[in-house]
């Protein structure tokens, strides 16, 4: 599937005064469980050691942080933080856009997904090495504005 | 190729809160400072596809 990368805007600062933009890979995800369903944003970050989510998700689709499946991870910062896991169902969606192949199909797996309340802020999740990366060829073509997810 | 541009219909989204983007991503169709209000209003208003996101941040960089 060739997706291309989104524009979202940003705030100029002294390091990059003249930044209006930001390109991103992100990709629209159906998010599934049971009968629940939600599409949601996820960058795709080969940096993230696994797949999460904010945790406004994981109330959407009804799974509970007292499930006991917790873990800790960090970011750039010392703090440890925690996520809660569970099984969800995850389609990949098409996006269709000019000199995007039309129809190409969803690509659908179970995903053993990561929910915080740290991602909050951020508002879309990300789609990291176990779970993307471990099932996917991704390539990333920068300068020519797509990636790849085969 | 070009990049599919968010800057326009995020213009003067609310920030902090979720927004339910029409999946062609042409419109904001509901926003609420909780995800599953936001999702339903979207329902409400006949979006049935919503895209779920918040505006970036104005520390927008994301490591």
């Amino acid at each position: 599937m060739k997706i291309p990368f989104s524009s979202l805007p940003a705030t100029p600062d002294s390091a990059f005064p003249f930044r209006s933009e930001l390109k991103r890979p992100i990709v629209a995800l159906l998010l599934e469980r049971g009968e629940v369903r939600v599409i949601v944003y996820a960058v795709v970050d080969s940096g993230a050691d696994v797949c999460v989510f904010p945790a406004s998700v994981a109330n959407d689709l009804g799974v509970s942080p007292s499930n006991q499946r917790a873990s800790a991870f960090s970011g750039t910062g010392d703090a440890a933080q925690t996520a809660w896991f569970e099984e969800i169902q995850v389609t990949i969606l098409p996006m269709e856009a000019p000199n995007i192949e039309p129809n190409q199909e969803p690509l659908t797996f179970p995903l053993y997904a990561g929910f915080c309340e740290t991602m909050e802020h951020i508002g879309m999740g990300l789609l990291g090495q176990d779970g993307l990366f471990s099932r996917f060829a991704v390539s990333f073509h920068h300068a020519h504005n797509y990636f790849e997810i085969l | 190729m070009q990049p599919i541009d968010l800057t326009a219909v995020l213009k003067d989204a609310p920030r902090g809160e979720w927004l339910a983007l029409s999946f062609a991503r042409d419109r904001i169709v509901a926003h609420a400072p909780n995800l599953t209000d936001a999702k339903q209003a979207a329902y409400k208003l006949g979006e049935l596809n919503p895209i779920m996101m918040k505006v970036p941040p104005p520390h927008a960089l994301v490591l």
